[in-house]
């Protein structure tokens, strides 16, 4: 049984929530944060010196990445690169961006997934070995946890997102086509009269958006965090409700067994999910960032993405890019 | 404390919004992000970008190899089928020629048989008409002894010597045309 979780009472959340290192006011996610950035700098750091291009004297060979973790990383790009992010954003826009997506996706990437290392628990194992007596109320552990469950990491890094869309949009629409895509577009505000009259309701709707979808992204990846960080807790609790609900042993260990089984499968599915949710952060700030670009500027090159939108093409007009029909955007 | 709750009440909330995480999370992404932008996505572009023209201009050299040996074939092949009509009419020009060569040879041994033969008969003739004035000669000789003998014996001897010494001429005449 998880022995943080035990010490925790029957409150799966106490093992979610953000705290503060042993005996200092800096909270785990600091930590996290910190140790998560330079583990992702030296892990890309190191894929990148296998990557690169080698000396002439090793022939064609210079052009293979060397070990898993360098081929791992080149896939992941170039799958990124090519399969997702160009058909949305385009060529130019694509490595115009892609520093800064890559980042996102990896640092974020890393983040979740120092989560399911079970750290905090390891050390509440190492408290009680060393009889370590904390004071009540007090955890005595000092790294370990998913940073990216905690709001104020996820807003962070949305803002980021939120700051990196809206200048693409003025540098890529100026002032006037930026106005002009939060009522409506060109078409709307050049067309018709009569419709001028939802133009208000539709700029105060585009300028909540603006705030709402890197708010959306921010909250979807803290809550997928803590979703299955809860569940996690809540499933390995299950035995110790049982215990004080008085069960005899067979129902205790049976009990158990099986929260056991479901959690080593939810936690297969954990895995999964931390992969994702750095995808959708990544996937879903380039698709915010192509809303705010010139439609007929969009898939050059990439004709031969099928999905491309036929809708409106005026100028300024900013519409949605299509989204290729196998990616798994979530609604905000 | 740094980390002061703003939203929820302190560290109970997983969404109490926090100071020092935030600010910690935006630093730390601006470090990763200039470390990243300058120290390694510029090298692994390069090397995707070095492999994606090494294999885009191997492809390109191949199909440029294909086509250059494309065309050397249909050179091969053109200049072979010419090499082919060229032996033909060399062998039908050699055969042309041995032909006519042969028929001038003929014509020419026909022409000199015919002229050898010409002489040949002309020889011939010659010596004929040579053996015929000297058989000629020799039985006006002969004949004009024979006439002198008999002369000479019509006067000393009888008819019957006269006959045989006719005879005798004659076989004489005879003798010396063998």
């Amino acid at each position: 049984m998880n022995p943080l979780l035990l010490a925790s009472g029957l409150d799966p959340l106490h093992h979610v929530v953000d705290k503060p290192v042993y005996g200092t006011a800096i909270n785990l996610s600091v930590v996290m944060l910190v140790v998560g950035g330079l583990v992702t700098m030296w892990m890309l750091w190191l894929a990148s010196r296998r990557i690169a291009t080698g000396p002439a004297s090793e022939g064609n060979e210079r052009y293979v990445s060397k070990g898993r973790l360098a081929q791992l990383v080149e896939v992941t790009i170039v799958y990124l690169r090519d399969e997702m992010l160009t058909p949305v954003l385009g060529a130019e826009r694509t490595r115009r961006y892609l520093p800064f997506l890559l980042t996102q996706f990896f640092f974020i990437l890393v983040l979740n997934v120092f989560g399911l290392i079970p750290m905090m628990d390891m050390q509440t194992i190492v408290k009680h070995l060393i009889g370590a007596q904390p004071p009540p109320g007090e955890d005595w552990v000092f790294f370990g946890g998913t940073a990216t469950a905690s709001l104020s990491v996820t807003g962070a890094l949305a803002i980021f997102s939120f700051i990196v869309i809206q200048a693409h949009g003025f540098k890529e629409l100026g002032v006037k086509g930026w106005l002009e895509h939060l009522c409506g577009g060109h078409d709307l505000v050049a067309g018709p009269k009569a419709l001028w009259l939802i133009v208000p309701l539709i700029f105060v709707v585009e300028f909540m958006g603006l705030f709402i979808k890197p708010a959306a992204l921010a909250i979807r990846l803290f809550a997928n965090m803590v979703g299955g960080h809860t569940l996690l807790a809540t499933l390995l609790l299950f035995g110790a409700m049982a215990l004080n609900a008085g069960m005899g042993m067979v129902g205790v260990g049976s009990i158990s067994v099986a929260a056991v089984i479901f959690a080593v499968l939810i936690s297969f599915l954990e895995i999964f999910v931390a992969l994702l949710q750095a995808f959708i952060f990544m996937f879903l700030t380039a698709v915010f960032i192509s809303t705010m670009s010139h439609h007929d500027e969009e898939h050059e090159g990439h004709e031969e993405h099928a999905h491309a939108p036929q809708g409106a093409a005026g100028h300024g007009h900013a519409a949605p890019q299509a989204v290729p029909a196998h990616s798994p955007e979530a609604p905000a | 404390m740094l980390g002061t709750g703003l939203l929820a009440a302190e560290g109970a909330s997983p969404v109490a919004l926090e100071v020092l995480p935030a600010v910690t999370s935006a630093v730390v992404f601006l470090v990763v992000l200039g470390f990243l932008y300058v120290k390694v996505w510029p090298i692994i572009t390069k090397g995707l970008d070095e492999r994606n023209a090494k294999i885009i201009g191997e492809i390109e050299a191949a199909e440029e190899a294909r086509r250059q040996a494309k065309a050397a074939q249909a050179e091969f092949e053109k200049k072979l089928n010419e090499a082919r009509e060229e032996a033909t009419k060399i062998v039908a020009q050699s055969r042309a020629e041995g032909q006519r060569q042969a028929e001038v040879a003929r014509a020419k041994m026909e022409q000199e048989l015919q002229e050898r033969l010409q002489r040949a008969t002309a020889e011939i003739d010659g010596a004929k008409r040579q053996a015929i004035m000297e058989v000629h000669d020799q039985a006006v000789s002969l004949a004009a002894q024979i006439a002198g003998q008999i002369l000479k014996r019509e006067i000393k001897t009888n008819p019957g010597d006269q006959q045989k010494l006719v005879e005798e001429s004659l076989q004489q005449l005879a003798g010396s045309r063998n």
